[in-house]
């Protein structure tokens, strides 16, 4: 079964696991998901292999970066009615400090669904979630359903 | 002021490149230096996918691409001693899908440098420069108190231990 196909099943802790495993990029980052209750929460396990500044050691930014990305697709898929695949048009980044390599966590916000684009928001801690190490703005394209 | 040859910038850059570990995982290198332009490559890696249907890299992967292009480009900036410019905010937006099967390339480019800031910009493309897939914009901080070549002989002490 495709992504596109699974995106139809409720989306649940075992739900999510099978989406990710049909990103082979969500999978080589090691991403994880958990549900509790409405919220859904994203983890990238901290990983050697993700270091960008090796003195502090650091996760690489743009890894942090792409993890939110990632969260904020599944995000939006999860509370979509009718759940197609969405199109990245933009994301904007903020870094507020450096990721240690520790494990980080992401939490979204859906903040508007339109009929063609949904913004999110999209905040990433490791420590304590009121000490965010960045947040994050996404625009999605939402393409026609053609079924 | 003081100018560095591209002989120069890429001894950083082949310096650096081996200290960042994500990035040299994934292939990123060195693909130019003109002027004060800077291009790196990511080859084509299936790992990076982000849509299996089609074959096309994550955009997730293009911001770690064209973060650490504008970044390195900041590194290396004529205008600074080489030091560590974290990364400030980055915005990208992505203009077409990667095709499958292809490298990307990003280029980048500092358009603006104060006492503590660089403004940089750069984008992404496969096959030509003229239909760029991604285009990025963003700003670092300068930080002279945080010396590369510490960070440089820290990483290189590391390895050898």
């Amino acid at each position: 079964m495709t992504l596109s196909d699974l995106i139809h099943y409720e989306p649940n802790a075992r739900t999510l696991e099978r989406w990710l495993k049909k990103v082979p990029y969500a999978t080589y980052l090691g991403i994880k998901a958990e549900v509790h209750g409405n919220e859904i929460l994203f983890i990238l396990p901290a990983d050697k292999k993700l270091i960008g500044n090796p003195t502090l050691p650091a996760i690489h930014g743009g890894v942090v970066g792409a993890f939110m990305e990632q969260a904020a697709a599944f995000h939006l898929i999860a509370k979509m009615d009718k759940p197609v695949l969405p199109k990245i048009i933009n994301f904007s980044l903020d870094y507020l400090r450096p990721a240690r390599l520790r494990d980080t966590y992401a939490e979204c916000t859906l903040t508007r669904q339109g009929r063609f684009i949904a913004n999110l928001s999209i905040t990433a801690w490791q420590e304590k979630s009121d000490e965010p190490n960045a947040i994050a703005r996404a625009h999605f394209l939402i393409p026609e359903r053609d079924r | 002021m003081h100018t560095r040859s591209a002989a120069e910038k890429a001894r950083i850059i082949d310096r650096l490149s081996h200290s960042v570990v994500h990035t040299h995982l994934q292939g990123i290198c060195l693909e130019s230096i003109n002027g004060d332009e800077l291009t790196m490559k990511l080859p084509y890696r299936k790992e990076l996918v982000g849509n299996l249907e089609t074959g096309a890299t994550h955009g997730g992967a293009l911001t770690v691409l064209l973060d650490h292009t504008l970044g390195t480009a900041c590194i290396c900036c004529d205008q600074i001693e080489a030091a560590i410019t974290p990364t400030l905010d980055l915005r990208i937006d992505h203009l077409s899908v990667a095709p499958a099967d292809k490298d990307i390339f990003a280029v980048a480019r500092i358009y603006k440098v104060t006492r503590r800031i660089l403004f940089a910009e750069g984008f992404a493309y496969c096959e030509s420069r003229d239909r760029p897939i991604a285009k990025a914009t963003g700003s670092w901080v300068l930080m002279p108190e945080l010396r590369l070549s510490e960070l440089l002989l820290s990483t290189e002490a590391s390895v050898q231990q």
